[in-house]
């Protein structure tokens, strides 16, 4: 299965702090074996489409999956994977303009709902010195508290098509 | 009771660090955990921290404490318990 994970610069796992290699010029990287069981918790992680906003980091790329896929509530483990490209468009330009999606949708929710406005002020404040993983977040948190888990839920999603869109992602990717 | 939220709070990150380096969290818990790593840097620092500090003192013997820093210690927690709360 094809899957999207975020890693740090130079392709270093965020948690696991694993040197991922491979997946440059065309060529699938080496396949990495988990070890033990696979369970929501061990194993490869990558994750869906819909999945990326909750995982944001500075490198994307396009992995394989083998073996079962356990799916989490926003991830995909799997016993093994491998990088099989970098998803370039996701670079400076696509984080500030994701950034500013974010920031967009969170003046249409004070437009609907005048009591967000303090998170607006937040979000302005922030974003010249957080990354997208937290603006995002503070746009989901916005939503969630004047409309609730369901304005949440809205703002993920938001999140996730302006991601697909404009790092025109496969849709055949962890489908 | 309050409606838990989406994301997980700093305050409850706080509560679970201990958890999460002993890799004792439940699945569900575990990834709201890391999810608000993703975009918390302050909390990843005190993650850092955490496991800096249990990495050092797990390697520190009893033998490798000055004599005199051990009797100040001591002092100061016998001073801290009989201090007002």
């Amino acid at each position: 299965m094809k899957a999207l994970k975020f890693l740090l610069d130079g392709s270093v796992g965020p948690f696991s702090g694993f040197a991922w290699t491979g997946g440059e010029h065309g060529e699938p990287g080496p396949w990495v074996e988990a070890e033990g069981d696979v369970t929501c918790k061990r194993g490869v992680h990558a994750c869906a489409p819909a999945d990326l906003p909750y995982w944001l980091q500075d490198e994307l790329w396009e992995v394989e999956l083998r073996g079962p896929v356990v799916r989490g509530r926003h991830k995909l483990v799997a016993p093994s994977g491998r990088l099989l490209r970098r998803v370039e468009a996701w670079d400076a330009a696509a984080r500030a303009a994701f950034a500013d999606a974010c920031l967009a949708r969170a003046g249409e929710l004070v437009r609907r709902q005048p009591e967000a406005d303090g998170y607006l002020a937040d979000l302005e404040r922030f974003q010249p010195h957080v990354g997208p993983a937290a603006i995002a977040s503070l746009a989901a948190r916005a939503a969630e508290a004047v409309e609730g888990r369901a304005g949440y839920e809205a703002e993920r999603a938001a999140q996730a098509d302006w991601l697909a869109g404009r790092l025109g992602l496969e849709r055949g990717v962890a489908a | 009771m309050s409606e838990r939220t989406a994301e997980l709070t700093c305050a409850e990150l706080v509560e679970l660090v201990t958890e999460y380096l002993e890799e004792a969290l439940p699945g569900e818990e575990l990834e709201r955990f890391e999810e608000h790593l993703v975009y918390c840097s302050p909390c990843v620092t005190h993650v850092d921290q955490m496991r800096e500090t249990i990495r050092t003192t797990g390697a520190l013997r009893e033998q490798d404490l000055d004599p005199g820093l051990a009797d100040e210690l001591l002092a100061a927690f016998r001073g801290w318990r009989g201090s007002p709360a």
